[in-house]
């Protein structure tokens, strides 16, 4: 019954008449308060999307540089851990108190190609906060125990199994890359590592000109950029500028692979298998998004668990293949994995759960149907909507998008970008990034059903006419 | 404080079931050798893969895959070749021997019969009759009403060139060999039974039921070629 629900109102926008009734006014409501950026005059960039009926006020800089950007394989991850504990002006003791006076949160978040600080908090601490925010940013004390503490917790850290398998797919996919080193880093490198090397990181990659500054919520633009032009004075753009997501100059290559973790003592197997994908700022890439939906995700405690218009989730939930899925696109600066993460019980059937996802890859580049494209558009349209529903969700957006590709797409032209797709479209784009291409995969666990290496390769085409 | 999620998995669909899954794996109970697989027990890291750059190919994907197809494609036409070959031998040592297909074919010299003459020879064990007919016989054959043959046939259906008459010496009713320039129509007559046939190999009178057969052949200059 749900999916007929959802047919229909698939089929229904899909007249452009429709379409237009319901989402032009919300765009040009949209499009009167978009976001504004300018620049300070040491060169930092500052964006906001204001939204003054709110009470709140969210704040990021986000730093385009990660645990690619790293000399010293963990720096970053060593960095995330400390960066919020204290100041050269203040103690840490003496930044949580005054964090926690005003109801604020501050928090840092590291990846592999960026650094977020965030804060948020009521729209009239704004210039308490950023003058926070600023200070943990410019002045981080990264005292040497807090170090030598950050470093004991790294090396006696734990890692869930869908982190092990993510590592190595990266390790694997792109070996030999620094995108392919593992983000916490290895031991023989963290063992090394020192305060004046996290210093160091932070000398060379935090320059204006691949640092963004955003705000989001009840932020007046004009307000945040004199408050950031006096917080924000310490730093200065690099020797040699490069521009917000161009610091990665040479595209890693993929190369199809295998790395088997075979433990039988535990009772879930945890699968990746991933392509490569394209980079953030390609025009594919929401083509791959569509792809990503149209596969779906899945999770046997769902409610609708047997009624997701996925076709896999319908084939996993009748025959018990596995416990969830979970289709991701993963986009970096210059390139990307596009794949599926699984975690099954059910041991003797990884093989299948295999051969059904490639049937099902296989179909996107030979006979993908538009009710399933159209259905995956709207499904991302209100994902896209739903998703930016608050003014640290807005903010964290801006953050991540202008780090990644200096540019940043609104809503409305994903909207525009996705109602351009069309089946002819996903299948071209399948044939281009699924059909016949090297693909790399990690099992961990109990994985002696998972097909080697040259059968799922084989399976990544097959013959048709 | 590192969220794998954020890290990992980008729309919100992608997210929410991924924590799911997570944390459903945080808390089911996933055996002692999880718990060893936690970071740094072993002396070298699973995650540093070992440096296969000397077994990589320095050209790209498509000049590999072009080699690859190359060699697919001229194997798959040796090996073709080959079958063929091997099945056009078993075939030639099936079909007839050079001696047998030498007897296939008789090859007569048309200037020895002079008109008006008949000569019989031999081909595949029958005997063939040619008749060097002269014009006279030629109108009588033209000459016959076609409607009252018992086999109807023009003379032109049973002939290349009009004075040449090739026909096996069969009679078509149990086999005998007729007899030539014999028979109430100047042509055949078999004495077996008393068919007689006309100067162009048509039965008109007695029991057989057809016409003197015609075999395949062909003019080549002064000499016809049966068969």
């Amino acid at each position: 019954m749900a999916s007929r629900l959802l047919l229909s109102n698939a089929i229904k926008a899909s007249r452009p008449s429709w379409v237009s009734q319901a989402v032009r006014p919300l765009s040009i409501s949209a499009a009167t308060q978009a976001a504004r950026s300018s620049a300070l005059k040491n060169g930092l960039t500052v964006v906001t999307d204001s939204d003054l009926s709110a009470q709140t006020a969210s704040i990021g800089v986000y730093v385009d540089a990660g645990s690619r950007s790293e000399t010293i394989n963990g720096t970053v991850h060593l960095l995330e851990q400390v960066a919020l504990k204290g100041t050269n002006s203040r103690s840490a003791k003496v930044l949580d108190a005054q964090v926690e006076s005003i109801g604020a949160s501050l928090d840092v978040n590291a990846g592999r190609e960026q650094i977020a600080y965030t804060a948020k908090s009521l729209a009239a601490d704004l210039p308490k906060s950023i003058e926070v925010l600023a200070d943990v940013i410019q002045n981080a004390s990264l005292n040497v125990d807090a170090v030598d503490a950050a470093r004991s917790a790294s090396l006696a850290g734990s890692e869930s199994p869908a982190e092990i398998v993510f590592e190595h797919l990266h390790a694997t996919a792109f070996q030999g890359s620094s995108l392919g080193r593992k983000f916490t880093g290895i031991a023989d490198s963290v063992q090394t590592l020192t305060r004046d090397d996290l210093a160091n990181f932070v000398k060379k990659n935090y320059t204006t000109d691949r640092m963004v500054l955003v705000g989001a919520g009840n932020v007046d633009h004009d307000a945040l950029v004199a408050l950031a032009e006096k917080h924000f004075n310490q730093i200065s753009a690099s020797v040699e500028p490069t521009g917000l997501g161009k610091s990665n100059k040479f595209a890693p290559s993929f190369i199809g692979s295998e790395v088997r973790l075979q433990d039988d003592t535990m009772e879930q197997a945890h699968i990746v298998l991933a392509v490569e994908g394209c980079s953030r700022s390609s025009p594919d890439h929401y083509t791959l998004e569509v792809m990503k939906t149209i596969i779906g995700s899945w999770d046997r405690s769902l409610g609708a668990a047997a009624h997701t218009s996925s076709r896999l989730a319908a084939i996993v939930n009748d025959n018990k293949f596995a416990n969830s899925f979970v289709s991701f696109n993963k986009a970096y600066t210059d390139t990307g994995l596009f794949g599926m993460y699984f975690v099954t019980e059910n041991n003797d059937c990884q093989d299948d759960f295999v051969h059904f996802l490639q049937k099902e890859w296989a179909r996107l580049s030979a006979s993908v149907t538009d009710v399933e494209v159209e259905q995956a558009r709207q499904k991302l349209k209100a994902s896209l909507r739903l998703n930016l529903d608050g003014p640290s969700a807005v903010a964290e957006d801006l953050g991540r998008q202008l780090a990644a590709t200096g540019k940043h797409d609104s809503v409305e032209v994903i909207e525009k970008a996705l109602n351009k797709i069309t089946a002819a479209d996903v299948r071209r784009v399948a044939s281009e990034y699924l059909w016949d291409r090297e693909i790399a995969f990690v099992g961990l666990g109990p994985i002696e059903c998972l097909p080697d290496y040259g059968r799922i390769r084989g399976n990544m085409s097959w013959n048709r006419v | 404080m590192v969220s794998i999620a954020a890290r990992l998995a980008s729309a919100s669909l992608g997210r929410s079931a991924f924590r799911a899954a997570a944390a459903r794996n945080v808390l089911a109970p996933v055996g002692l050798a999880a718990q060893a697989r936690l970071k740094h027990t072993s002396a070298r890291d699973t995650t540093v893969i070992p440096d296969f750059d000397k077994y990589k190919s320095g050209s790209g994907d498509s000049s590999n895959r072009a080699f690859s197809y190359f060699m697919v494609g001229t194997t798959g036409a040796l090996s073709f070749m080959g079958a063929k070959t091997t099945v056009a031998d078993f075939l030639a040592n099936m079909s007839a021997s050079a001696d047998v297909l030498a007897l296939a074919k008789v090859e007569v010299d048309l200037n020895t019969i002079p008109e008006g003459r008949n000569v019989t020879i031999k081909w595949r064990g029958k005997p063939v009759f040619i008749r060097h007919r002269t014009a006279g016989e030629i109108d009588e054959a033209n000459a016959v009403s076609v409607a009252e043959l018992r086999d109807p046939q023009t003379d032109s259906d049973r002939v290349q060139k009009p004075e040449w008459l090739v026909m096996l010496g069969v009679c078509t009713h149990l086999g005998c060999v007729p007899i030539g320039e014999a028979g109430d129509y100047g042509g055949w007559y078999c004495p077996c039974h008393g068919s007689h046939y006309d100067i162009s190999g048509r039965i008109r009178k007695g029991p057989a039921p057809l016409n003197l057969e015609i075999p395949t052949y062909v003019f080549d200059e002064n000499k016809v070629i049966i068969g």
